[in-house]
């Protein structure tokens, strides 16, 4: 009796819900798989991945797009005018890329729709009917501010189809909190990541229902796989200092005030060259080590899900590590590319090696 | 506006003392006294003339009556047991008083020690099954309670007319009823006086302090040697006697047989009892508490009668208030702990001074030159907070498995433990006749002689006027240095927190540091500042009158003058530095090393401005989740008197040093130390005196 009395009292009085945060276990349980990656490539800018009509492996950087060639080396595909934020291919082969506040398919450019401009446009994922999915993450910030739009407590995200043969676009869903990666499965779900609810949700009939809660991170980017799954990246981890803040109304406006995005108390896809970052008490590195399972500021994870939305296993980059800020996936037979934002990396891993490591038990 | 506001509340408002007050052991006792003082002011605010001076002798008389049982009840509480028998013996010894005076015509002296005897011999029934028969307290004293009052009521029944047709004329006996002295009653005389020696008893007295260990864990008690079975039946026999002293006065005051004697008493007793705060589960008690609760349970008794209210439901009142006590007492013992922490960290407001820039054109522009430093002991030593090096230039650093290690020169590649101390070392500094003396965290201030035999220089200081909780006891001594008389000064850096706390330190980033002095000719330890942030690094100063330390959440660095024209006075050398400093050393040009053991961040200087939200922060979120300062990159750097920064050193990235706690210059190189790292540094600093030596030139 006590004991509700008091959770009542606390409901009255304190602020704001629980600070808890899911834990990486089961299928989530942490490696170094990403950490010990294959290095395709590196290069600063890079943004996103997709797997052409050729069967070679694309990826957004800076303003270009760039064909990338077994071998690692880049070749200039296309050039735009503004940072390139998403990319994708139709399933007609023609390129689509996000621009932050347009998305140019083919020669096309696109800078609206349902008379809403883009702002945010992360995410681009061409449907086998012909359709593109277009994951505009914020009505208020461009993709470069996602962090400012967190801090905001952004529910502005939207997720549109654009129908290349019509060349007509429809919302599919509004009011998502922050859009972030979109997919259309293999039984015609779609799919969408709401980072700052941290859940992936599928729509149906215009609405948002949740397919996985309460993820131990920030969900971003998909791919699908030959069996129907998907691959989820998680562009960083949660911890309770972040949802702390997020309920810390005084403290949050003066710190987006006052201090630089990057000096933040917020996820980052990078973290450990800068002094100046705030720093979390199981951070502090003892005997010259710093803790892998101490709080995260940055970390690299990627989650297999099956068709039943029920996640496999997953590969991780813990604490510590350089190849964090995962943001894009993609498989190619057996070779599953990752896109390490936080590193300016793309890393490859063998889908099968994964799976037969988890399998073992060897995935330490 | 409101920012200043903050600071004032921040400033002026002492947080801190009400986490302090509530470790106290007597604010146990502040809260039935509050108790007490609302039940007055609601029954005086209800009642004409319920403080008027007949009604409080009246008050006081049978509070005494009633305290002498509660105090029986308490003892017996405390050592972890109940008695239920009380109002039975109560009764019973009322009627054997009432017998003597009346029928048998025996002296009131007689009549007296025949009753007291009688208390003694039924509570040592109850004594003796429970305290050598190992019977439960509970079904025991319910048994005696039933068998005493059927005895009492065969007894009842056959002499209460006998009684009842008898007026005795015994001064005496009278005088114990109904007289006064200097206008208080004389049951409270006595009352006052056998409190007071149980008081005595309870605190003061080795049979008392059996009582409470006995209460507190009776098999520890058993196991260090403790008399348990005996104690625990003596108890029981106090019990009865002060039951029998009860009802001398009862007795003597109403001459009453009646078969309704005592009826009801053990639950009014019992709530009494845990009202005062006297813990059911024992170990925990006083008399004051006992005198409290039963001052409580009377005023509202009494004050229940003149509101009229029925028996019946004055006697569901009473009721009601013992479980409400006994659920309170429950929730309170369980919790308490909680409570104290919730209330003991109590972050102020620490604006610190804009960081000063550390880019390329700056005094800290950033280098890899710690990257390369050899490495001693790499894995051999953990956690060497301070490194000092000797005359034939071995080096000798702490652990925190408390030992001091010595590596030998030249190479540094054998070592062995110097001396085993048990706390981890801080600061060190040679004296001239080569003895180290050291800061010990949770110890204080030792010292090594070349024999290498380990002794205390001084573990305590003077006790500072206003402190709630003691603070004489060095809790974390961190850095010294010898002045030429042979005075040691030596930070504490908080008398809050005990070393692996350091992190709750910094998140109050109040002044709860020390610069203390030992001084060997009175051998008297005396603090000579308070109030400091976290004082850290002490190094005397080039004029031999001053000492140069550091404040280390306040990123600045201090001078204060201990002898001289400016003895006494504290001036600031550096205001602001971009990082948290520890400690200071000299160096072989006339300035000084300064350790920076990390970089303040953006993030948590403005959470130092915030101390509603680090509170908030440090309730709802575990220590390893806190924002904290960045210990992850520190340098060294070299400054002046005059507070000019004329050199740096880093490791960016900490590959082998990210936290610098010190560093010591000797012969050309720098020794570099960390409290959380697994090696020592050396580099070699170029122009710098070859035969220089920063420690060991003055006598203690």
């Amino acid at each position: 009796m006590f004991d509700a009395v008091s959770s009542l009292i606390s409901s009255v009085f304190s602020r704001g819900s629980s600070l808890s945060v899911p834990i990486l276990d089961g299928a989530l349980k942490p490696n170094n798989m990403i950490e010990i990656a294959t290095i395709v490539a590196e290069r600063q800018g890079l943004e996103d991945l997709a797997l052409g009509p050729d069967n070679t492996l694309y990826a957004a950087c800076g303003q270009d797009v760039l064909k990338l060639s077994d071998a690692g080396d880049f070749t200039v595909a296309a050039h735009f005018d503004q940072p390139v934020t998403a990319l994708a291919f139709t399933s007609s082969g023609e390129l689509a890329a996000g621009l932050s506040n347009a998305v140019v398919i083919g020669g096309r450019t696109l800078d609206s729709a349902d008379g809403k401009s883009f702002v945010s446009v992360n995410a681009l994922s061409a449907t086998p009917d012909g359709g593109l999915l277009i994951a505009d993450g914020s009505a208020s910030r461009p993709y470069a501010q996602w962090s400012h739009d967190l801090m905001e407590g952004g529910r502005t995200g939207r997720l549109l189809r654009h129908d290349t043969a019509s060349g007509r676009t429809t919302t599919l869903g509004s009011g998502l909190g922050y859009a972030f990666g979109a997919m259309a499965d293999a039984r015609g779900r779609i799919l969408v990541s709401e980072s700052w609810r941290h859940r992936l949700s599928v729509i149906e009939n215009g609405r948002a229902r949740v397919a996985v809660p309460a993820l131990p991170g920030y969900p971003s980017r998909l791919a699908p796989t030959q069996d129907g799954g998907f691959w989820l990246t998680l562009f960083s981890c949660r911890t309770q200092l972040v949802e702390f803040v997020l309920q810390e109304d005084d403290y949050r406006h003066e710190m987006m005030r006052s201090i630089e995005p990057k000096y933040w108390v917020a996820p980052a896809l990078s973290s450990g060259d800068d002094y100046m970052e705030p720093l979390q008490g199981g951070s502090v590195k003892q005997m010259g080590i710093l803790k892998p399972w101490a709080p995260p500021r940055s970390y690299g994870l990627a989650v297999r899900f099956n068709a039943d939305f029920l996640p496999l296993y997953s590969v991780h980059s813990r604490t510590g590590g350089r190849n964090h800020g995962i943001v894009a996936v993609v498989q190619r037979g057996d070779d599953l590319f990752l896109l390490s934002k936080g590193a300016g990396r793309v890393l490859r891993l063998s889908a099968s090696d994964i799976q037969s490591a988890w399998a073992k038990g060897t995935n330490e | 506006m409101s920012n200043t506001l903050t600071k004032l509340r921040y400033r002026y408002w002492p947080d801190h003392v009400f986490g302090e007050l509530l470790q106290k052991q007597w604010m146990e006792t502040a809260v039935p006294l509050l108790v007490l003082l609302l039940t007055i002011a609601f029954f005086s605010s209800r009642i004409d003339n319920f403080i008027s001076p007949a009604n409080l002798s009246d008050t006081l008389r049978q509070a005494s009556e009633l305290g002498f049982v509660v105090l029986g009840m308490s003892l017996v509480l405390i050592v972890g047991g109940i008695d239920l028998s009380v109002a039975s013996i109560f009764a019973l010894c009322n009627l054997t008083a009432l017998y003597c005076i009346n029928v048998l015509g025996l002296p009131a002296p007689a009549a007296i020690a025949i009753t007291l005897l009688l208390g003694a011999v039924l509570g040592a029934v109850n004594g003796v099954l429970i305290g050598y028969m190992r019977m439960r307290a509970f079904l025991t004293t319910m048994v005696t309670l039933i068998v005493y009052k059927a005895i009492h009521d065969l007894l009842n029944f056959q002499l209460a007319v006998a009684i009842s047709s008898v007026i005795p004329d015994v001064p005496a006996w009278d005088f114990l009823g109904n007289g006064d002295f200097l206008s208080i009653p004389a049951v409270v005389w006595v009352f006052a006086v056998i409190a007071i020696a149980s008081h005595i008893f309870l605190t003061r007295l080795r049979p008392g302090w059996y009582v409470m260990a006995i209460g507190g864990n009776r098999r520890s008690a058993y196991n260090i040697g403790l008399p348990v079975n005996r104690v625990v039946a003596m108890s029981y026999v106090a019990s009865g006697v002060f039951a029998a002293i009860s009802a001398i006065f009862y007795a003597s005051r109403l001459a009453s047989p009646g078969a309704d004697t005592g009826k009801g008493l053990e639950i009014t007793v019992l709530t009494a009892a845990i009202l005062g705060g006297i813990r059911l589960g024992g170990g925990k008690g006083s008399v004051t508490k006992a005198v409290l609760g039963t001052l409580i349970i009377l005023i509202i008794s009494n004050g229940l009668l003149r509101l009229a209210t029925p028996a019946g439901s004055s006697r569901v009142i009473l009721a009601t208030i013992l479980l409400l006590a006994a659920m309170l007492d429950i929730r309170w013992f369980k919790n308490r702990h909680k409570a104290v922490q919730e209330l003991y960290v109590s972050p102020s407001y620490l604006e610190l001074p804009k960081s000063p820039p550390t880019d390329a054109a700056s005094p800290f522009a950033l280098n890899d030159r710690l990257r390369n430093v050899e490495t001693i002991g790499l894995g051999e030593v953990e956690s060497p907070e301070d490194v000092i090096l000797d005359k034939d230039d071995n080096l000798y650093c702490g652990s925190r498995h408390g030992e001091i290690i010595r590596f030998f020169a030249p190479d540094y590649k054998r070592r062995e433990v110097y001396a085993r101390i048990g706390g981890q070392p801080l600061g060190m500094a040679f004296d001239a006749g080569g003895t180290l003396y050291v800061c010990i965290g949770g110890m204080g201030l030792y010292r090594v002689r070349p024999d290498r035999t380990v002794e205390k220089v001084t573990d305590e200081t003077n006790r500072s006027l206003l402190s709630v909780v003691d603070d004489s006891r060095l809790r974390l001594a961190d850095d010294l240095d010898i002045a030429p008389d042979g005075r040691v000064y030596f930070s504490e850096a908080t008398i809050r927190y005990e070393m692996h706390e350091w992190p709750t330190d910094s998140l109050e980033g109040r002044g709860n540091g020390r610069i203390i002095c030992y001084d060997p000719r009175t051998n008297k330890t005396h603090t000579v500042l308070r109030h400091l942030i976290f004082p850290n690094g002490v190094v005397l100063a080039s004029d031999k009158q001053s000492i140069i330390f550091a404040e280390s959440w306040n990123c600045s660095i201090k001078r204060y003058w201990f002898d001289g024209p400016k003895a006494g006075k504290t001036e600031t050398v550096i205001a602001s530095l971009p990082g948290y400093p520890d400690n200071i050393n000299l160096a072989s040009d006339g300035n000084y090393w300064l350790a920076l053991m990390g970089m303040r961040s953006p993030a948590f200087d403005l959470a130092m401005r915030k101390p509603a939200f680090r509170r908030r922060m440090s309730k709802r979120l575990p220590g390893d989740e806190w924002l904290a300062p960045n210990i992850n990159t520190g340098c060294i750097v070299k400054f002046n008197e005059k507070g000019e920064i004329l050199d740096a050193l880093w490791d960016l990235g900490g590959a082998n040093h990210p936290m610098i706690t010190s560093m010591r210059e000797h012969k050309g190189y720098l020794y570099i130390g960390g409290i959380s790292n697994n090696r020592i540094g050396r580099v070699k600093v170029d122009g710098a005196d070859p035969e220089f030596m920063s420690s060991g030139r003055y006598h203690v």
